[in-house]
């Protein structure tokens, strides 16, 4: 059992303060992803969990054991960070059985050579253990990078950013396979990135950081579909979520800014008048791509700016007035730049944030 | 305005081969992005273009005229590279004015175009800062800019917007884009990112190890691949490639994949292309969105099971494990529920590809 908690934990670098007061708590068994911006503070979160740094204030545990004070081995957690960090001159079956040789740890000679084989299997690198590190691809060092990380049987996962020195391709197969490792495993996996995809599709759970904080902790369908504030909101999805200010007129059913004009439906009314507005009546809207639609009439009007083909679907990028939507349409729509277009929003998913603040008015 | 023309081009660094037999034709006023991985010649390509390197045979022309024994200035290309290479005492009217007065330029003309190029990229309000003053997206603006203003015959970009975050880039791409259809300049850009090409080019040439693996519109090369390179290179995520086995049935062309035991049925017309292939050397090749997903038990389906599923916010990508195989297919979000349950699949069989796994090449209908 390895469930991970930090209280009210602050670490400062001179004067910039790294990480303030953060509280979490990763379950046991959890794939957690912390997400954000460079100098977010994630990676100071993982290094204080790894007691690679100690922080000023607070508490870290590890399977409810406050560890503060424990180096980095005593904790038992294996780090695996985007620098491969291998021996270069010995084979990779030595660089697998590295950790296991301290002393600290007593295996015979058997049980090393059992956990190499094991370990080597799970990551699908049997077939490299006699040869050198420097002789492998980029895939293949952060494979066994992995293996080693798994040899010694942690209680606990940190990864820094790990894939992110492969090329697309690579990413997007190991992400599959580090995800599905995490559940044969079933140990803590923390994983830090500053890649939305990586935490979307890998993440049981997100911490989306920023400026040393935690901003909101949640699935990665929470994350998307109820994001706490417009950082959130803009920070996971691509293309990028659409955002604009309007001004709603809740008796009169409309919401505008002047150039760009919609009816809000039925639902929508409800939802507002339900909602603390600002005073004024000057809301965010947030909408994704995907919840813009090109209609044949009735809708708003603008044209289209320009249309990028992604494969399996195209994004439109349509101008209205001094805005710039961008709508998520089928692969075999036929559109030609410049030409005037319809759109319209599917209005249940419409966000509505605060114009100041930022936050969501809904949470 | 101009063509460009590569023919028979051939480069090596040493030992190298960089680029083998090279014939590229560029239209007048097209867009064209060479795409591939680091390595595959596609910055040297560009490099030749702009007269930056030589070509040892070949030749390459400008607008009919013969370019590859002249130099840069003759030319008549304007290169922007990846990194902003803007004199840092000037300010930005400065830098993009630079090359109408190393011309000679008269200041009132040199003002003019200055103002000119600076409202198409909507930089006006930065004409009196320095590059240290600027971010990111701005600077690459201004660099752009000092390009654009020549008027070249040509626009060379290498790798431009590779060093912005995700969100500039996705803003400069229509931008660039957009710049290219009111400016009208034969470009040439070059990348690694298959979503940068597929997004703004007319043409994208795809080059893996010096060669030219093909040359068409995003499209075409998204839709029908040349081979296994161009299949996986292109599209995120990448298409399913797995290995297959293939026989005659009652109700049209029996596709297994390994231990697999009902087959998935394709019509007898759809896999025409195979007669005359033993089905060792086959691969089927699939991209997500053409694997359809049911759950429930339908006509024409296979049962399988969920291995793996990647939410991505506007849908799901899920692993699915048919026989000993895994598939990945695009699902809308959340439309399947858990790991571990049972689905039925099919193959859209217009989507549905089959490649010669000795010489990658994907075998057409109907030859």
């Amino acid at each position: 059992m390895a469930h991970v908690s930090l209280r009210q934990v602050s670490k400062r670098f001179g004067a910039v303060n790294a990480i303030r007061e953060l509280s979490l708590d990763i379950r046991d068994r959890e794939f957690f992803v912390l997400l954000g911006p460079t100098g977010a503070g994630k990676s100071t979160t993982l290094r204080c969990i790894a007691g690679l740094e100690q922080p000023e204030a607070g508490d870290v545990c590890i399977a409810e054991q406050r560890v503060n004070d424990w180096s980095a081995a005593q904790r038992d957690v294996a780090l695996v960070f985007q620098q491969y960090s291998l021996y270069p001159n010995y084979t990779v079956r030595e660089n697998l059985a590295f950790p296991l040789k301290s002393r600290l740890r007593n295996f015979t000679p058997a049980q090393i050579e059992e956990r190499v084989a094991k370990a080597a299997a799970t990551v699908r690198i049997t077939h490299l253990l006699e040869r050198r590190t420097d002789r492998l691809s980029g895939g293949e060092m952060q494979r066994v990078s992995i293996g080693r990380a798994i040899v010694r049987e942690p209680r606990v996962f940190l990864m820094d950013e790990p894939l992110s020195n492969l090329d697309a391709k690579l990413r997007e197969l190991l992400r599959a396979e580090l995800k599905g490792l995490q559940q044969g495993l079933a140990t803590t996996l923390i994983f830090v990135t500053h890649d939305q995809v990586e935490a979307m599709t890998m993440g049981d759970r997100i911490g989306l950081m920023n400026k040393g904080s935690l901003v909101q902790v949640g699935t990665p369908h929470e994350i998307y579909n109820r994001p706490k504030n417009s950082f959130v909101a803009s920070f996971v999805g691509t293309p990028a979520i659409n955002m604009f200010d309007v001004r709603v007129d809740l008796a009169a059913g409309r919401a505008t800014d002047g150039a760009l004009t919609f009816d809000l439906s039925e639902a929508t009314r409800h939802t507002l008048s339900s909602l603390a507005l600002p005073a004024d009546g000057c809301v965010r809207i947030g909408v994704r791509p995907e919840d813009v639609r090109l209609v044949d009439s009735g809708g708003m009007a603008g044209s289209l700016y320009g249309a990028e083909h992604h494969g399996a679907e195209i994004v439109a990028i349509v101008q209205s007035g001094s805005h710039m939507l961008r709508a998520t349409i089928p692969a075999d729509s036929r559109v030609a730049v410049n030409q005037p277009l319809q759109f319209s929003f599917v209005q249940d998913k419409l966000h509505f944030f605060h114009p100041l603040t930022g936050e969501n008015l809904r949470h | 305005m101009a063509d460009i023309e590569v023919i028979d081009a051939e480069k090596r660094f040493g030992a190298n081969h960089v680029i083998r037999k090279l014939n590229l034709h560029i239209r007048d006023g097209e867009f064209v992005v060479l795409l591939g991985p680091s390595g595959c010649g596609k910055t040297t390509t560009l490099r030749a273009l702009a007269g930056l390197e030589s070509i040892d045979s070949g030749e390459i022309r400008i607008k009919g005229r013969r370019v590859d024994h002249l130099p840069p200035q003759q030319r008549d290309t304007a290169f922007v590279f990846q990194l902003y290479s803007l004199y840092p005492h000037l300010t930005s009217y400065d830098n993009i004015a630079f090359p109408l007065r190393a011309a000679g330029r008269h200041e009132a003309e040199v003002k003019k175009q200055v103002t000119d190029v600076a409202r198409v990229l909507r930089i006006e309000h930065l004409l009196a800062k320095r590059p240290s003053a600027l971010a990111g997206g701005d600077l690459q603006r201004v660099t752009i800019g000092r390009a654009l203003v020549r008027r070249p015959e040509a626009m060379l970009m290498d790798e431009p917007i590779g060093a912005l975050d995700a969100k500039l880039r996705e803003e400069m791409r229509a931008e660039l884009r957009r710049l290219h259809v009111e400016n009208g300049s034969t470009t040439v850009y070059v990348t690694h990112d298959q979503v940068e090409a597929m997004s703004m080019a007319d043409r994208i040439g795809i080059m893996n190890d010096g060669v030219l693996q093909q040359y068409d519109s995003p499209t075409t090369v998204y839709d029908t691949p040349a081979n296994l390179f161009v299949a996986q290179f292109v599209g995120s995520p990448i298409m399913n490639v797995v290995d297959c086995r293939c026989q005659a049935g009652a109700m049209g062309t029996e596709v297994r994949l390994a231990g697999m035991v009902d087959p998935f049925v394709l019509p007898a017309s759809a896999a025409a292309a195979l007669a005359g292939h033993s089905s060792e050397a086959l691969a089927l090749g699939i991209r997500p969105e053409a694997i359809g997903v049911a759950l429930s038990a339908a006509a024409g389906h296979v049962q399988a099971r969920v291995h793996l599923i990647e939410p991505l916010g506007a849908y799901d990508i899920v692993d699915i494990a048919v026989g000993d195989t895994t598939l990945r297919a695009r699902t809308p979000s959340q439309f399947v529920r858990a790991q571990g349950d049972a689905v039925w699949i099919r193959l859209d069989h217009a989507r549905t590809h089959f490649f010669d796994k000795t010489s990658g090449r994907r075998l057409k209908a109907g030859s």
